[in-house]
């Protein structure tokens, strides 16, 4: 593992940032690859629109671990209207690594509960 | 144990006074475990049996009468001689002990609710009665609360504490308590042993039928749906699709849960062993080879694990039978968690004592 992975991408998996569960978020989606069985969620905490917090819990390998552990850091302090930005290429350009094309589907589980998170959050009116 | 409540509610239905016919004590081989009971009802319903066969059981309908009739309770010694035995499936000449007691059916009700209101919590329970005057007895509940008593502050003491061996193994059995040697015969109560098997893999899948068969409780826990499906566990009590360590958080562990992880996946592997192994349930097994397990093993170390807890981990998890399907494979994995669970070599029987 250590001569494919980067030593980024094994710290996050080893100690992944931002683990855990938010009380109630105001942005949750989980994800699953239906094969592999890697399955992410991502929650957020807005105050107003910036993202005060940032987790995720899940039971993955070591690349979505490490990717959704590299998001949830990218993610603290946006503004929710800019999350949508953030690309595929910027994330896996995080990993430092060189992740092969049947593996990006791992590297890109967070991003896509952050996504799926972002399209459902409807902004209290009040 | 739901056969047993099944024959209380049934006396509750229709008996007010009945004989407790328990068999406490077994010498040679013996068909029924310590612990077997049946009802002889004051209106003339039997309900379940201490033995497989029609003498002993008739022994004991007999005594039962007299005892309901005396209102005195007896302990029915039966020395069986060969030609008995054989008839009865006590092919070696086995004696029995049976306890008989003239009991109350809404006491017998509210005790026995008690028990099962424990179980239902994920408790065991164990009753002490003292074979010296069975009028005495002590429930105790595992966590130490504790009803009735069997005559002094050091017997109940000792009983709290041998019962302690017996909810792990979760026998019933009689011991002699106290310098003179009173005999105290446990009945033990737990919840119903339950296989949780966490990834929905084809190794699972005989794994949960056989042991369904064997009459165990089974969780299926995996995150893809596309493999936790009733088709492929047919059998299966419980299907949990999720994150399996979140799950893992949710569901009990007690000395009657087996837990084999058959994801072969580090992904479930890892966080699920983190959750599984401080709850000391009575069987971890994993699947895979020494050189794999020793790898979890030491990222779990790394982790902060004590290695202690890694002690109960077994893998490759499996008797050495030869298994090589999936089924055989199951039943390599089911006979180790038995023998572990009972506390058995899993040896050959023609080279055990």
């Amino acid at each position: 593992m250590a001569a494919l992975y980067s030593a980024t991408l094994l710290d996050h998996f080893r100690h992944p940032r931002n683990y855990g569960i938010l009380p109630e978020p105001d942005i949750s989606n989980e994800q699953y690859n239906p094969l592999c069985g890697d399955r992410i969620r991502i929650e957020l905490k807005l105050d107003r629109s910036t993202v005060s917090a940032a987790r995720f819990k899940g039971d993955g390998c070591a690349i979505s671990t490490a990717a959704a552990s590299l998001l949830t850091e990218l993610l603290i302090g946006q503004n929710v209207a800019d999350l949508s930005r953030i690309s595929d290429a910027q994330l896996i350009s995080a990993l430092e690594s060189n992740i092969q094309p049947a593996r990006l589907q791992c590297a890109l589980l967070p991003l896509h509960a952050l996504r799926e998170g972002i399209k459902n959050y409807a902004p209290d009116p009040s | 144990m739901e056969e047993l409540f099944t024959d209380i509610e049934k006396l509750a239905q229709a008996e007010k006074r009945v004989a407790m016919a328990t068999l406490v004590a077994t010498r040679g081989t013996s068909p029924k475990r310590e612990g077997a009971k049946m009802w002889v009802g004051e209106e003339g319903r039997i309900f379940g049996s201490v033995t497989i066969g029609g003498c002993v059981d008739a022994r004991v309908i007999a005594e039962s009468e007299q005892a309901l009739s005396s209102s005195k309770s007896r302990l029915v010694e039966m020395r069986l001689g060969d030609e008995d035995a054989w008839e009865i499936g006590f092919s070696c000449a086995g004696d029995l002990d049976v306890l008989i007691e003239p009991v109350d059916v809404p006491n017998l009700i509210e005790l026995y609710r008690t028990i099962r209101s424990a179980v239902d919590q994920g408790k065991r329970a164990v009753i002490a009665t003292s074979l010296r005057d069975s009028s005495r007895k002590l429930l105790i509940v595992e966590g130490g609360d504790t009803s009735g008593s069997l005559g002094t502050p050091d017997l109940d003491r000792d009983a709290q504490i041998a019962s302690l061996k017996l909810m792990k193994r979760r026998a019933s059995g009689t011991i002699s308590l106290g310098p003179d040697s009173t005999p105290v015969f446990f009945e033990t109560h737990g919840p119903p042993p339950t296989l949780i098997v966490f990834g929905a893999s084809h190794v699972a899948m005989p794994l949960v039928s056989l042991a369904h068969d064997l009459g165990l409780k089974t969780i299926v826990v995996d995150g893809r749906p596309r493999f936790a499906t009733r088709e492929r566990f047919p059998d299966v009590d419980q299907l949990l699709i999720g994150i399996p360590s979140e799950i893992a958080e949710t569901l009990v562990y007690t000395s009657s849960t087996f837990v084999v992880l058959t994801a072969h996946d580090y992904k479930y592997d890892l966080p699920v062993l983190k959750v599984v192994l401080p709850a000391r349930p009575a069987y971890v097994g994993l699947l895979g080879s020494k050189r794999r397990g020793k790898a979890i093993k030491e990222f779990l170390v790394e982790g902060g694990m004590d290695s202690e807890l890694l002690d109960q981990l077994h893998v490759p998890t499996g008797l050495d039978i030869g298994a090589d399907t999936a089924s055989e494979i199951a039943l390599s994995i089911l006979a180790e968690a038995v023998a572990i669970k009972s506390g058995r070599s899993a040896a050959f029987l023609r080279e055990t004592k």
